[in-house]
C-alpha cells in the first residue's frame, strides 16, 4: 500500500517509529501521535493517569515537547456507573498537568469495553527530531525503566500480586518519560525510541533493521522487576510475549547461559516502558549518572551499537 | 491422573486451572489440553516450578501437556543455596591474560604456569572464571587451551564472559568453557566460599 506524503513529512509510514513528524517551517515540526487501551489495572483513576503517561511517552521519544492532547474515549455507558468514567478522565487530566499539556478536545463512543488513549501534539526542531532509523556504530544502549510489566500485569489478573508490588508496578507505568527526556537533550544522542507492546528486543530489532549496525545487549546490565523473573520461571507470561519472541527470533542470538526467564523479560511487552537511547560512548556514563541524579534510579547502560552489517541483536 | 481442559481460555487462565488442579487433589500426573502454543509453554513451565517432568503432545489443533512426578508436588525439597558437598568451592577470576603489570612476556609466561599449576587446589577448585582481556586464554591458539580442556573434562565448570568475547569479536572462537553473563558470574560468587581474583 503507498500513502499519500509530501516533502514536509520527516516522519512518516515508510519506517516503523513512535510518532509522525511534520515540517511546518524550517525552525518547528509538528509530532502527532494516537494511542488507546483497554484497562491494565482495575483502579479507574490509576488506568488514566496510565494510558495519558504511555500516549505522551511517543512524542518524548521523538526528542520533542508534548503541547496539547484529545482524548479518545469508548465505554459501555449503558450498563456502567459513569463516575468510573469520571475517575479515568481524571487521571489523564491530572497527568497531562504534570506534563504541562492542554486537553483541549476529544470524542467517546458507546462499547462494551472500556477504552482510553490520547492524541498527543508536541513539537520540535526539525533538526533535532530523534528517530529510530538513525543508530550509530559505537554507540551505547541506556533503558530508563525496568522491564517485566508484562508479566506482572499477567499475575496481577493471576490475582498473584502483592499489594507493595502492585502498588510499585502501577507508578511505574504512570511515570511521565518527560524527565528522562529532557535530561537526554544535553547529552550527543544519535536515536531513541520507547519500549512499548513489542517488548525491549522488538523495539531494539525495529531501530537495528535496516541501519547497517548490530547491537550487544548485556543480559546481566538489564533493569529488571525482580518479582517478575520469578512470574516468568511460573508460567506467568502474556501471549505477547511469546508472540514478540516468534517475531524476532532470527535476529536475536542469545549466549547459552542466559537464563530463559531473563529472556522472557527482553520480549515482555511493556505498557507505557522507559526510554531507550542511543547515545555516544563518551557521554554514556554521564548520561547515566545524569538520569540517577534526576530521580530515575534504575537508568542503566544496557549494551552497544557495533558495525555488524547481518543487524543482528546479541544478547549475552 | 488429573484432566484439565483449558482450551478456549487465553493466558494466564490455564495456569490458574492447573494450580487451582494442584492444589486441591496433588495428583502425581495431570493432563492439560489447551489450544495455544502460549498456553501450552506457560503449563509446561509451571509444571516443571513444581516439579514435574514435562511431556508434549500435539493432538491436531491442540496441545496437551502431560506432567507427572514421583512424590507429592508440595513435598518437593526446596534447592539450597550452598551446594551440599563438604568440599571448599574456591572460585578462580581472571580477568587479564597476563599475570601483574611489569613485563608482559614475563605475564603471560606466569599466567601459564599458574592455570597449569591450578590443579594443585584439588577437588576445592570448582569454578574458572574468565572476564574481560581473560577471554583470549579460551581462543584457539591459546597457550592453555589444552590444559583448560583437560579441566574441563575432568568436571571443572569453565565461565568465559559473553560481552567481554563479543567485544574482541572472539565469539565464533572460543574452544573451551561455558559462554556466561554477568548474573551467572555473580551468582556463582555468592555460592563460592573463597574468590580468587587474578
Amino acid at each position: 500500500m503507498t500513502f499519500p506524503s509530501d516533502e514536509n513529512v520527516i516522519i512518516g509510514l515508510d519506517r516503523a517509529d513512535d510518532a509522525g513528524v511534520y515540517r511546518i517551517s524550517n525552525d518547528l515540526a509538528l509530532i502527532q501521535t494516537v494511542d488507546f487501551f483497554t484497562p491494565i489495572v482495575d483502579d479507574p483513576y490509576w488506568f488514566g493517569q496510565i494510558a495519558a503517561a504511555n500516549a505522551l511517552s511517543d512524542v518524548y521519544a521523538m526528542g520533542g515537547t508534548p503541547k496539547t492532547a484529545m482524548n479518545l474515549v469508548a465505554f459501555p455507558a449503558k450498563t456502567m456507573d459513569l463516575s468510573i468514567l469520571r475517575q479515568i478522565i481524571q487521571g489523564g487530566v491530572d497527568k497531562l498537568k504534570e506534563a504541562g499539556v492542554v486537553l483541549i478536545g476529544g470524542h467517546s463512543i458507546e462499547d462494551k469495553e472500556i477504552k482510553y488513549g490520547l492524541s498527543v501534539t508536541g513539537l520540535v526542531h526539525p533538526e533535532r527530531v530523534l528517530a529510530k532509523k538513525n543508530l550509530r556504530r559505537g554507540d551505547c544502549l541506556v533503558l530508563t525503566k525496568p522491564l517485566g510489566t508484562g508479566i506482572v500485569n499477567t499475575a496481577i489478573k493471576a490475582d498473584m500480586v502483592s499489594e507493595h508490588l502492585l502498588e510499585k508496578v502501577t507508578s511505574l507505568m504512570a511515570e511521565l518519560n518527560r524527565d528522562a527526556a529532557r535530561i537526554m537533550a544535553d547529552f550527543d544522542i544519535s536515536a531513541c525510541t520507547d519500549v512499548t507492546g513489542f517488548g525491549l528486543l522488538g523495539h531494539l530489532a525495529e531501530m537495528v533493521n535496516g541501519s547497517g549496525c548490530s547491537a550487544r545487549i548485556d543480559s546481566g546490565k538489564m533493569p529488571v522487576i525482580s518479582e517478575a523473573l520469578e512470574f516468568a520461571a511460573m508460567g506467568l507470561i502474556p501471549a505477547g510475549a511469546y508472540k514478540n519472541r516468534e517475531f524476532r527470533e532470527q535476529m536475536i542470538i542469545f549466549a547459552e547461559l542466559v537464563p530463559r526467564t531473563l529472556q522472557d523479560l527482553l520480549y515482555d511487552p511493556q505498557t507505557s516502558g522507559g526510554l531507550l537511547i542511543s547515545v555516544s560512548e563518551v557521554h554514556s556514563a554521564a548520561l547515566v549518572s545524569a538520569l540517577k541524579d534526576g530521580g530515575i534510579d534504575d537508568a542503566a547502560q544496557i549494551g552497544d551499537i557495533f558495525s555488524g552489517p547481518e543487524e543482528k541483536i546479541w544478547v549475552a | 491422573m488429573k484432566e484439565i481442559d483449558a482450551r478456549g481460555l487465553a493466558c494466564p487462565a490455564p495456569v490458574l486451572q492447573t494450580k487451582a488442579a494442584l492444589q486441591e487433589d496433588s495428583p502425581n500426573s495431570v493432563r492439560v489440553v489447551v489450544d495455544n502454543a502460549a498456553s501450552q509453554q506457560n503449563v509446561q513451565r509451571f509444571l516443571e516450578s513444581k516439579g514435574f517432568q514435562t511431556v508434549l503432545d500435539q493432538d491436531g489443533a491442540d496441545y496437551v501437556v502431560s506432567g507427572s512426578c514421583d512424590s507429592v508436588p508440595s513435598a518437593q525439597p526446596q534447592p539450597t543455596l550452598k551446594p551440599s558437598s563438604d568440599a571448599k568451592k574456591i572460585m578462580v577470576m581472571c580477568a587479564t591474560d597476563r599475570m601483574g603489570f611489569g613485563d608482559d612476556t614475563l605475564g603471560l609466561k606466569l599466567m601459564v604456569n599458574f592455570l597449569r599449576t591450578l590443579k594443585e587446589m584439588g577437588e576445592e577448585l570448582w569454578q574458572l572464571v574468565f572476564v574481560n582481556n581473560g577471554v583470549k586464554l579460551t581462543i584457539e591458539g591459546s597457550e592453555v587451551l589444552d590444559d583448560l580442556k583437560g579441566y574441563e573434562k575432568e568436571g571443572l565448570k569453565i565461565l568465559v564472559c559473553g560481552t567481554c568475547l563479543n567485544h574482541f569479536n572472539l565469539l565464533d572462537r572460543k574452544q573451551v568453557g561455558e559462554t556466561t553473563n554477568m548474573l551467572d558470574i555473580v551468582t556463582a560468587m555468592q555460592l563460592a566460599d573463597k574468590v580468587i581474583n587474578i
